[in-house]
């Protein structure tokens, strides 16, 4: 069994390397620059992961387990979600972790030294003066040197101290032990998918665990303490010190801070690891520069948005496509009380009732609850007219009204400036200070605003969550599953959808509030579709319905693109290429709600839950057939004539 | 003493089907009552009248003393009137203890706010509903299977667990539709055990609707007939089962459809 296993991991390696292999030929790495190398090892990751959990699932076969019995077709009419028995064994995640760890090293060091050599020979080629240039184009010293790390001068003249070559192998090698970890944390995590483990004490299980779980709590405090450090001037990574390298981490060191908070065990050890945690994102402001500190905010930005949205379509599960529309109201509100003298209408206005239009009429903080509470009202205008409406038709008619509200930014050009825009919108301050006065030194003007939305996108998950857990959160998920049945049961259908639409469109609010002194300026052409679609994008990627997921959502999203800058041309379909893996490999989001994984899993994922043992014999014959096969849950159709 | 339950001339139409047509009918507190007739008669259109998800064309419906018409499916449960469905309904991904939780949601009365802050009366809220709802699945026979997510319950236990959730409003009126459709023999006994332990223990007033005859003579107390939406009999269940009219509304056409429970039976 051991060789084939080795075989397999050395397949996978043979795999990520061709694929590098060719992104190394079409002369990506030059492109990204500095960020060229962690880009590929994660891509590298990336794949070993995807291939090591299947592994370990005993699926494709090339880690013999037991094998699964296949439940009667016939079966599925009587008791659905019932097919599969309790005799499917499932692996060992000791022993799994052991093999998933061994295979990821052996996989890595393929890929590593495979890419070593590569670039080796490359960089000598190019040093010693052959012409390969007209059969492999990209092979520039620029781009063999982006590979290597170090600068193209180095290539050209020869001088690659060999230690880069050996960094390179480690690299690749650290890749397959970050993808093997991370599908072992994940079996630790839902001990429910291996019931059998659960029950064996065995030390070796035991011993992966702590390291895998260790190593996970740990990550994002290392990653930290390493773009600290790379802040300091002078200090470089693999030869750059380019921003998109700090970037990269610090949008990899947040991921991990939120996989880390899933590996604590409550009780002490949560109470303990949280709280540093907590506090290590709050150091992230002070530690970044003006760059990396304007993407994150830009990116927490849009996890108080997905946040928001994720009550609306994840928690309520009504599919609104024009929730751009209240961030709009959101950031044009406080645009207007904060620079009256932009807008051609409130001045004069002003002016009537002999009041100056040049100094802001509200601050940040006194203008935030006439933010939200606008934003709100848009949600409950937006809600009362699409009450009766479900599925596409909401879609539809959401869609129409978040266009509608940017026509009115754009046309109204008396009240909103029109395509001018409103501009010199002022920043926030603190206690009466001016933004400058604090955000100098310490911390850049963006990290401020990076700061104010962490604390907020934080306070907005913290309410989310709650909500969620309480009656109406129940009252929604209801809604969502059978709207019908959720009125007959209590629910009332007008007030529970409005508050979804009230709450969803107050936290937009307060993520445009944060956006508009962002940008100082805002247009309506900051107010398109394409934010209600990124926004939606985000939480379908993350996971609909789990907080936690939606900011590795946004991470993605919103983040991932500003680290791939360099690769311009290449950007968008290299995104669509992840995001199109990301939905074969994780269907139902990078981090999905409990609830979500029950509904998207394959049935022989699902069973496995206590009770759900003995799947009941049953003669269908007749009548009672043709009423059971009615009654199962998921033949909606039948359901559908029979039941109105 | 007047009926909890007074259905008064009420009709049902659907385009040109009149699906029930001017039915009167009367249930007694702590009843049991069978509601039988031929696939179609119109059976689960009365139930849906009675709980607002259809409105009748005419007639009335008085619950306590109070008319049901105009009302809202969830005023209608507030009454106390609640229901269980012929095809199974169940918020599929909830566990069944959320199920059950959800049925509960008027009796809890605590405000959003107080669910953000944790506020010691929403929690004392929430632990109390919790044991009340750990309480109704015991007592349907589930308390072993609160955990499991609703769908992968086996058929017959999540017909169980709807008549829970009905019983999460405390309601004075449970109307059953089907309870014992697709379960096997012993499913049935149990079924109609808790029907019975419904009305004795819960003081529940039951009106179900049944197919088979066995278990409707055996069950309730009083039995009515509706046949293409007209209710051609009332009365016991061994005064129906002596009625010609029921006699040949089972044993006409339908007879083919039927399957020989009904048959054999009367
Ligand atoms: N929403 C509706 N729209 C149109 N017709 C309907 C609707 N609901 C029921 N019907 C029709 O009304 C008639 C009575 O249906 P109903 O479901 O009440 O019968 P039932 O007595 O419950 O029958 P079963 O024993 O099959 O459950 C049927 O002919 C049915 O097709
Ligand atoms: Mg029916």
């Amino acid at each position: 069994m051991t060789p084939i296993r080795a075989n397999g991991a050395i397949r996978n390696g043979l795999i990520a390397f061709a694929f590098l292999g060719y992104l190394i030929l079409i002369g990506i790495p030059g492109r990204i620059g500095g960020a060229a190398l962690p880009v590929l090892a994660l891509v590298a990751a990336l794949f070993f992961w995807v291939r090591l959990r299947r592994d370990a699932s005993g699926t494709d076969g090339s880690f013999p387990q037991t094998a699964s019995p296949t439940g009667k077709p016939g079966w599925e009419i009587g008791a659905p979600g019932h097919t599969v028995s309790q005799e499917q064994v499932m692996p060992l995640p000791g022993a799994g972790g052991a093999l998933a760890i061994r295979s990821g090293l052996l996989a890595g060091i393929t890929t590593g030294l495979l890419i070593a050599i590569v670039s080796f020979a490359f960089a000598s080629a190019i040093g010693s003066g052959a012409s390969i240039q007209p059969v492999l184009d990209k092979i520039v010293p620029v781009n063999v040197a982006a590979l290597i790390g170090v600068s193209p001068g180095q290539i050209a003249n020869d001088e690659v101290p060999t230690l880069r070559y050996l960094l390179l192998v480690l690299i690749f090698t650290a890749a397959g032990l970050l993808a093997a970890l991370a599908v072992v944390a994940a079996r630790v995590r839902n001990p429910q998918k291996a019931p059998v483990a659960r029950l064996s004490k065995s030390l070796d299980s035991q011993l992966y665990r702590t390291v895998a779980r260790f190593t996970g709590i740990l990550l994002p405090f290392l990653l930290l303490a390493y773009i600290a450090w790379l802040g300091i001037p002078g200090v470089s990574a693999f030869g750059s010190n380019e921003g998109t390298v700090r970037l990269l981490l610090t949008l990899i060191a947040t991921g991990s801070g939120l996989f880390a908070l899933r590996l604590v065990r409550p009780g002490r050890e949560q109470n303990v690891v949280a709280p540093l945690l907590a506090l290590g994102a709050l150091t992230m402001p002070f530690i970044l520069d003006q760059f990396q500190n304007s993407v994150m905010g830009l990116v927490f930005i849009f996890v108080m948005m997905g946040l928001g949205l994720n009550i609306v379509v994840g928690y309520a599960g009504l599919l609104d496509l024009g929730y751009v529309a209240f961030f709009a109201i959101g950031a044009y509100t406080y645009a207007f009380l904060s620079a009256p003298f932009s807008s051609p209408y409130i001045s004069s206005l002003l002016n009537l009732l002999a009041i100056s239009p040049e100094i802001p009429l509200l601050g940040y903080w006194t203008a935030l609850p006439v933010a939200m509470l606008t934003a709100a009202i848009g949600g409950i205008l937006l809600g009362i007219p699409v009450l009766r409406l479900r599925g596409d038709y909401l879609a539809i008619v959401t869609l129409g009204f978040g266009e509608i509200i940017r026509l009115f930014m754009l046309n109204l050009g008396e009240l909103t400036n029109g395509p001018r825009g409103i501009l010199e919108i002022s920043q926030p301050g603190l206690f009466g200070l001016a933004p400058q006065s604090f955000s100098s030194g310490f911390l850049s003007s963006q990290g401020w605003i990076f700061l104010l939305a962490l604390i907020s996108s934080a306070l907005v998950a913290f309410v989310a969550i709650r909500l969620n857990d309480s009656r109406l959160g129940r009252a929604w998920f209801a809604m969502q599953e059978d709207e019908d049945v959720a009125e007959a049961t209590g629910v009332h259908l007008v007030r529970t959808k409005l508050l979804a639409f009230a709450i969803g469109a107050t936290f937009a609010g307060m993520a445009g509030q944060l956006y508009a002194s962002r940008q100082i300026n805002i247009f309506p052409e900051n107010f398109s579709l394409f934010v209600s679609i990124d926004a939606l994008a985000l939480i379908i990627v993350g996971g609909i319905g789990s907080p936690a997921g939606i900011v590795l959502g946004a991470l993605a999203l919103k983040g991932l693109p500003e680290v791939l800058r360099g690769v311009d041309e290449y950007r968008i379909v290299t995104f669509a290429a992840l995001l199109v893996i990301m939905m074969i490999v994780r269907p139902a989001g990078i981090l999905p709600s409990a609830r979500r994984r029950t509904q998207v899993a394959a049935p022989d994922e699902q069973a496995l839950t206590p009770g759900a043992e003995e799947p009941v014999a049953k003669e269908l014959d007749g009548d009672t057939a043709r009423q059971a096969q009615a009654a199962s849950p998921q033949s909606e159709a039948v359901r559908d004539k029979e039941d109105q | 003493m007047t009926a909890l339950l007074s259905i008064q001339a009420v009709t049902k139409v659907f385009g040109g089907l009149t699906a029930v047509d001017n039915v009167n009918l009367d249930i007694e507190e702590r009843s049991i009552t069978s509601l039988i007739g031929p696939n179609g008669a119109g059976k689960t259109t009365l139930f849906n009248c009675l709980t607002g998800l259809h409105t009748p064309e005419a007639g009335q419906i008085l619950f306590d003393g109070r008319s049901l018409i105009g009302l809202r499916p969830d005023e209608i449960i507030a009454r106390g009137v609640a229901r269980t469905y012929q095809n199974i309904r169940l918020f599929g991904r909830m566990t069944a203890l959320e199920n059950v939780l959800v049925g509960q949601h008027l009796q809890l009365r605590a405000s959003h706010w107080s669910a953000v802050l944790r506020s010691a009366r929403q929690q004392a809220e929430e632990r109390a509903a919790r044991s009340f709802a750990l309480e109704l699945l015991a007592f349907v026979g589930l308390e072993s299977h609160a955990e499991v997510v609703s769908t992968n319950l086996p058929y017959g236990e999540q017909r169980l667990l709807e008549v829970a959730r009905a019983l999460g409003s405390r309601p004075s009126l449970l109307l059953l539709d089907e309870p014992a459709a697709g379960m096997n023999p012993s499913e049935t006994d149990r079924m109609m055990e808790l029907v019975h332990r419904l009305r004795d223990e819960k003081g529940v007033t039951v009106f179900l609707i049944e197919h088979d005859m066995k278990v409707v003579m055996s069950v309730s107390e009083s039995v009515a007939v509706l046949d293409y939406g007209e209710k051609i009999a009332e009365g016991t269940p061994e005064e129906v089962r002596a009625n010609a009219r029921v006699v040949e509304a089972y044993l006409g056409p339908e007879v083919v459809l039927q399957d020989t429970v009904a048959t054999s039976d009367i």
